[in-house]
């Protein structure tokens, strides 16, 4: 899974150059991005907010569409913390900064297979920010130079690493159930309700299936086991 | 020049979002959970993962060709060659290629 790494580090550069730009042309000073990286740490809450900030939104309903946007983090908190079960309240407490879309598709596919050690899911979340600052700030120092992202599909490197993660994990009928559902659901929510509802009504919704499909001895890719065997789930 | 009043709305954004992200986390773990929610979770990153990234390919952004045309064939060649190479690179690297070249030809 090394590679996993590799690709989603550059991965988040360029999503980060991408936005870093954007936010200079949304109005924000060098030092406004980078503090709004450092403060708000949530990749797609700031895209959301960057229109909202040129165009001079309240305060208030910046902070309710970031909460609106990452209530996604709810469902991934909750299908991590299994793997989490000695930690401390502290180093929970710590660890949560480190939910990311990113960081969530890295250690979800890497506890499938192998034993969930904590540190993976910290070293993937750090890797994860500092990509994110560092593609930020390159993005914010070229002031949205690069004349056209869309042109050279930088945009599309977002959703192609999580569906080149999703093809290596989806192995069993169940896990093409669950994902079949998932995008019928999201197509719809999004193409009536719009905005990002469609992450967590997909996510909610479609998971549910796993309740009657996904296999019971072996509990599949989010529950770890001090059995072995668990491990092996049918992938 | 950063204005102190973006500083607080920055903050309480990044409170709003810690807000999503650990709450669950310090409640659920260091607990042994149903089997029954054991499986639903088994299902989440499937599912989460799917609807990030399925209406982003079918939909796009609106902006040149529809990318139904465009984004959606790169995203089963990263998907083929995700499990033909097993290589997370190669599979998102050869989706750029496709997409821009698509893009540009039907753009």
């Amino acid at each position: 899974m090394r590679d996993a790494l590799t690709t989603v580090v550059p991965s988040i550069v360029a999503y980060g150059v991408v936005w870093g730009g954007l936010a200079r042309q949304a109005g924000l000073s060098l030092g406004e991005l980078v503090a709004m990286c450092l403060l708000v740490t949530a990749g797609t809450a700031q895209f959301v907010a960057l229109p909202m900030l040129q165009s001079g939104a309240p305060a208030w309903l910046l902070v309710v569409t970031t909460y609106i946007v990452n209530l996604r983090h709810y469902l991934m908190a909750a299908s991590l913390a299994p793997y989490f079960v000695h930690l401390s309240r502290g180093r929970l407490a710590l660890l949560a900064h480190g939910i990311t879309d990113e960081s969530y598709a890295l250690t979800t596919a890497r506890f499938a297979r192998q034993p969930a050690h904590p540190a993976y899911f910290a070293g993937s979340a750090a890797a994860t920010y500092v990509a994110w600052y560092l593609g930020a700030a390159a993005g914010g120092v070229l002031g949205g130079r690069i004349p056209d992202p869309h042109r050279y599909g930088l945009d599309f490197v977002f959703p192609a690493v999580f569906i080149a993660i999703l093809a290596r994990t989806i192995q069993a009928p169940w896990q093409w159930a669950v994902a079949g559902a998932a995008a019928l659901v999201a197509l719809a929510v999004k193409g009536t309700v719009g905005g990002t509802w469609h992450i967590a009504v997909a996510g909610l919704g479609a998971s549910a299936l796993g309740i009657w499909l996904a296999p019971r001895a072996a509990r599949g890719s989010a529950a770890p086991t001090p059995d072995p065997r668990g491990r092996t789930a049918p992938r | 020049m950063i204005r102190p009043g973006l500083l607080l709305t920055f903050a309480a954004m990044g409170a709003a979002t810690y807000l999503t992200r650990a709450p669950l986390l310090l409640a659920l773990a260091r607990r042994r959970l149903p089997g029954w929610v054991e499986r639903y979770f088994a299902a989440l990153p499937i599912a989460l993962l799917t609807a990030l990234a399925l209406p982003l390919v079918v939909l796009g952004s609106g902006e040149g060709a529809p990318a139904w045309v465009t984004d959606l064939p790169a995203a089963a060649a990263v998907a083929v060659l995700a499990r033909r190479t097993g290589h997370l690179l190669v599979a998102v690297a050869g989706g750029v290629v496709l997409v821009a070249a698509l893009r540009a030809l039907l753009g």
